[in-house]
Order: structure tokens, then sequence, then C-alpha cells
């Protein structure tokens, strides 16, 4: 891959649903790249389609028509059955409920993710220290979710969402059911991330964080609004 | 996958607890009762094998009618084709308490005839039967141990006769000369005294209940066997093949009505296993969803839950198996008669019976899990 070409290339992206018998265009003709390294947040009232955008590069929804490229290939193009190997080795999430497995132990959590992708046990473990340490967890790794704060939840998340190298991390609401000192942390680190070279795609209705990024595209009525850089 | 599969399953103690017992007890009845089936089986195996070579010849009108004496035996003996045939007299040890599966029996034998009837079969203590024995016994593996018999001891025999309205029962005592192995026959349950004297005690005169006649080499029994009912007046007889036949037949039943009802307890300890599952997969459908985000394959969500639902059915077989078999050993070495017998045939099936139970049961489940939507399933609260 050329390192000028954008890591994520969305083209012409639109989403219908159909209410009933009532189509809803969620998105309409989105169109936007993201390159290497950015720290991008996607902003908008609810209902703007940020949700639903994030969707689609996620893999996790089909688009209407349009497509979505990460790291060159079409993802949008890939069989069901391919799905799982990009969203594995492609893109990280973290989510606003931080969606840790309840049974495992923070190590296991972020342990879970490599697994999935076939890596051998010693470097999974050994990646997932490293990871925890970076997140501030060092001591922490042994503890159940129950018994972490949110935003130590939320660290286990973004170090379970790197684990396995992602072209990109898509973050939904990461801070939205943190208090605003955790908050700030959360936004920190992740900047810190994208200085080192992690592009993270943040979707929130929180200005406050959409500020502290370093380039913001505000959604409305399905479509892109303004793509501002600050 | 494994340590997943397993920290699921201790995470809900109760409910896998519950389940793991529901399927605990369907496998402890398939081994109780497989193992009382297994037995009758065996016994019965072996009880052929040891008549195998033999024709039996009976009373047309039926075992009790009568009928067969001495110069019947002279007869038979008599058809080309019969190197040797004897009499036997077969009576019940204790005619006021008939026991389960007929019960003790007092088997009238030559004495001189002991060793092809009994085959190889040897003692633990004492000597056979010998020509001229007056009123001794040697007796089964099974009667020893129920009345605590040792060599030199006397044992009680009744016989019952009905005579108008009334019964006499008469006793008398015989000496015990030898004491047989255990064969896994009906010869366990025997009490082998010399014809003489249980025709003398049963008041027959010479008559017998069974003859038994040896064809000689490379003579075919079937055919013999059909001879002998021609050349033989007022008799019946079962070749070797033809009493296997008919006991096989009442051995499927027997077989089939205890192993279904097994079969029934531990489909209904199944039933369980997919009761749990279904509740266990609809309480992680966010964690399956988040799996399938983070990646996983549908055949990992499968296995895993496959994996827990059959881990459940080994653990219950594990557990109803021991606990079936702890059951066995206790009634087998408390009880005057072996009733059950664990085969490694029986062990196999209760095993994978178990396995696929639990397989079978999580299926469903599993399936479900599998197939649902990552985002969909994200969005379940």
């Amino acid at each position: 891959m050329n390192e000028s070409e954008p890591v994520l290339r969305v083209r012409n992206l639109s989403k219908t649903y159909m209410q009933g018998k009532i189509p809803v265009h969620a998105l309409t003709d989105v169109s936007f790249d993201v390159k290497k390294g950015e720290f991008i947040s996607i902003v908008g009232p609810s209902g703007s389609g940020k949700s639903t955008l994030l969707s689609m590069m996620g893999l996790l929804d089909k688009p209407t028509s349009g497509s979505v490229f990460i790291d060159g290939m079409e993802v949008t193009k890939v069989k069901e059955g391919d799905a799982p190997k990009i969203r594995r080795e492609k893109i990280g999430f973290v989510f606003q409920r931080f969606n840790l497995i309840p049974t495992l132990t923070a190590l296991e959590n972020v342990d879970i993710a490599m697994r999935f992708a076939r890596v051998s046990k010693h470097i999974r473990k050994e990646r997932a220290i490293e990871l925890l340490a970076q997140m501030g967890l060092g001591g922490r790794m042994k503890h159940k979710p129950s018994e972490l704060s949110g935003g130590e939840q939320q660290r286990v998340a973004i170090a379970r969402a790197m684990a396995n190298h992602p072209a990109i991390i898509l973050a939904d609401e990461p801070t939205g059911e943190v208090d605003t000192k955790t908050r700030d942390m959360i936004v920190a680190l992740l900047k810190e991330l994208c200085e080192k070279g992690q592009t993270i795609l943040v979707v929130t209705h929180d200005m406050d964080v959409a500020e502290k990024t370093l380039r913001r595209i505000t959604m409305r009525d399905g479509r892109i609004a303004s793509d501002t850089q600050q | 996958m494994f340590d997943l599969i397993l920290k699921n399953i201790t995470h809900r103690k109760l409910r896998s607890g519950l389940t793991v017992f529901g399927i605990a007890l369907g496998i402890f009845a398939v081994i109780v009762m497989g193992s009382m089936s297994e037995n009758f089986n065996l016994t019965f195996d072996k009880s052929i094998s040891l008549t195998a070579d033999k024709i039996r010849v009976m009373p047309e009108s039926g075992f009790l009618g009568g009928g067969l004496t001495e110069s019947t035996v002279r007869e038979v003996k008599r058809v080309a084709g019969v190197s040797d045939a004897y009499g036997l007299l077969q009576a019940s040890l204790d005619p006021e308490n008939l026991g389960f599966g007929g019960g003790n029996v007092v088997i009238g034998i030559p004495p001189e005839k002991t060793q092809i009837t009994l085959k190889d079969t040897k003692l633990t203590g004492g000597r056979y039967l010998v020509t001229g024995d007056g009123y001794r016994a040697v007796v089964g593996s099974s009667i020893a141990r129920e009345f605590k018999l040792k060599v030199g001891d006397e044992l009680e025999i009744k016989s019952k006769k009905v005579q108008r309205a009334a019964s006499i029962t008469h006793t008398r005592n015989f000496t015990v000369v030898g004491i047989m192995e255990y064969t896994g026959s009906f010869f366990d349950s025997g009490v082998i005294v010399p014809l003489d004297r249980a025709q003398k005690f049963y008041e027959l005169g010479n008559g017998v209940t069974m003859i038994l006649a040896v064809p000689e080499p490379n003579t075919d029994p079937e055919d013999l066997s059909k001879r002998i009912e021609l050349n033989v007046e007022k008799v019946k007889t079962f070749s070797p093949e033809q009493l296997r036949k008919q006991i096989e037949q009442a051995l499927i039943i027997f077989s089939l009505v205890t192993i279904s009802a097994a079969a029934l307890a531990a489909i209904i300890g199944g039933l369980s296993v997919t009761n749990t599952m279904l509740m266990s997969v609809s309480e992680r459908t966010k964690e399956f969803g988040l799996m399938k985000a983070l990646g996983a394959e549908t055949k990992d969500i499968l296995f895993m839950t496959v994996g827990e639902a059959a881990l459940m059915g080994v653990i219950g077989g594990i557990i109803g198996i021991a606990g079936g078999a702890a059951l066995v050993y206790y009634m087998n070495s408390n009880f005057a008669v072996v009733l059950f017998v664990i085969t490694p045939r029986l062990l196999a099936i209760a095993m994978s019976f178990a396995t696929l139970l639990g397989i079978v049961s999580g299926t469903y489940p599993a399936y479900r899990a599998a197939k649902m939507s990552p985002m969909e399933a994200l969005r379940y609260e």
C-alpha cells in the first residue's frame, strides 16, 4: 500500500431502511477519505446517520449503494463469510457500553480478540500484557469487568481494539458512559495513540470530545453538512 | 477455546449443576438398566455354551407334564447318531418361595455325567459327585453365597406334593461335598444332587424332567434333533440353535423395554440441556454479537456453544456412570444373586449417548447464537 493512499475511503455511500412501507433514508451519498494516523470525529444530532455510517464502515451492516475501501480493499463487496476476517484484521471496535465479556478478566478480554485471529497463545499473552500496561492497567489485569471502573473498562476495550493492529479503530460514543474527568483521560489516550500512527474515527455527540480531534465531520439528515480541519 | 467453554459452565454453577445432574440421572438409568440386560444376555450366552453341544429332549406335553422316564432315555440313546443320552431332574429348591428369574433349582444328574454336563467348570472347594454318593450335593456359587455354605455343611431341600386340596411338604438335608466356581450361567443357582436320590426324594420313580442327548461327532445336531422326535414317541426336542433363537427373542424384548426406559430418562436430561443452552444463549446475545464484531467466525461461536453442551453431556455421563457403577457394585455384593454386569460395550454406549445427547441438544441453541447479526446483537439489551 502506498503511504499516501488513504486508510479509509468512503464513496457515495447510501442506506435506505424500510420502516413498514415507508423508506427511511438514513444515509445519502456520503463520501470522504481518512488518512493514516488521523484522529477524526463524526458529530451530529441523533438520527443524523452517524451510527449507520459507522456500521457500514465496520461491516456490521450492508449499504444500499456505494462503497467502503479499507487499505485499498473494497470491503462492501466481500462475501458474508469473509467479513469476520476483515473485522478482526482491519477494524478495532470501541463501544459506548464497553462491551467487555463479564466472565473474563481484563487480560482475557484483550486475549479473546487475538484468539479469533488464530494468534498463538504465547504471542497473545505478551501482546495483551503490553497493551494493558500501555493503557495504565498493569495492576488490573486479573480483574473482571465488574471490578473495574468505567474508565478502566473503556481502556480495556481500547486495548482489545488495538490487539490485532487494525488499520482503523472505530469508536462509537466511547465517552458516553463516563464522567468528564474520565472522558478527558480517554480522549487524551486516543489522541496519544494517533500520534503514534493509529488511525481513529470517533462517533460522538459530545462537542467537547469533537473539539479535541484534528478533523470534524458534521452529519445532518444522512448527509455530510461540514468537514473541517481544526 | 476449551477454557472459555469451561468458564461459561462454571460461571452459572447452579444452572449448569442441575443440567449436568439431569443428564447424570439419565445415564445412571442407562447403566443400571443396561447392566441388568447385559447380565441376562451373558448368563444366557454362558448357559448356552455349557449345553451347546447337546440336544434337549422334553416331554411333548410341556416341561412339567412328566412322562419322561429312564426307558425314554434308553430309547433316545438308541437313535442313530446319539452317542450318549442321560436324564436330568429339575425342581425348585424352595417351592414355597419362587425367587426372581426362576430362583434356585435342584438338578438331579447321574453322578458319572456331572463332568459332561458342566464341562470344565472348576470347584472352589470339595469334589464332584461320584457314583454311589447318597444325599450329597454340589452347589453353585450363588447358592453357596446365599446360604453361606462351606464343604461339609447341610443344605435343606424342600419338596411339595399336591394331593387333592392339600399339599405335603417334605424336607431333607443334603451334605455339601463341593462348591462350583462362578460361571455366569444358571448353574450358579443350582444344587446338583445324584439323580437316583432326587427321584426318590421327589417320589418320581424313574421319571426325569429332561433328557440331554449328545450327538456323535460329525452329526448335525439339527438333523439329529428331528430324528429323535420321529423315533421316540411323545417327546419334543430343542436343538441348541432352536433354544438359542427362542431365548434370544425373549431377551430382545427384555432389552428393548429396559433400554428404552433408560433412554427416555436420558432424553429428558437432554431436553434440560437444550433449555439451559437456550437460556444461556439468549442471555449472551450481546456477547455473541460482540464476538462477531471482534471477528469471530460462525464456526467459532458454534464450537463454543455446542462444546458447552457437549461438555455438560460428558460430565453428566461420567457422573451417571460412576453412580450407576457404584449402585451395581453395591447390589451385586450385597444380594445373593448377581443381577448386573457392566460390560465395556455398555460403558461405551452410555458415554457416547451422553456426549451425543449434549451435542444434539446444544445444536439448535448454537445455531441461533451463530446466526445472530452482530449489529442487532449489539443493540440488544
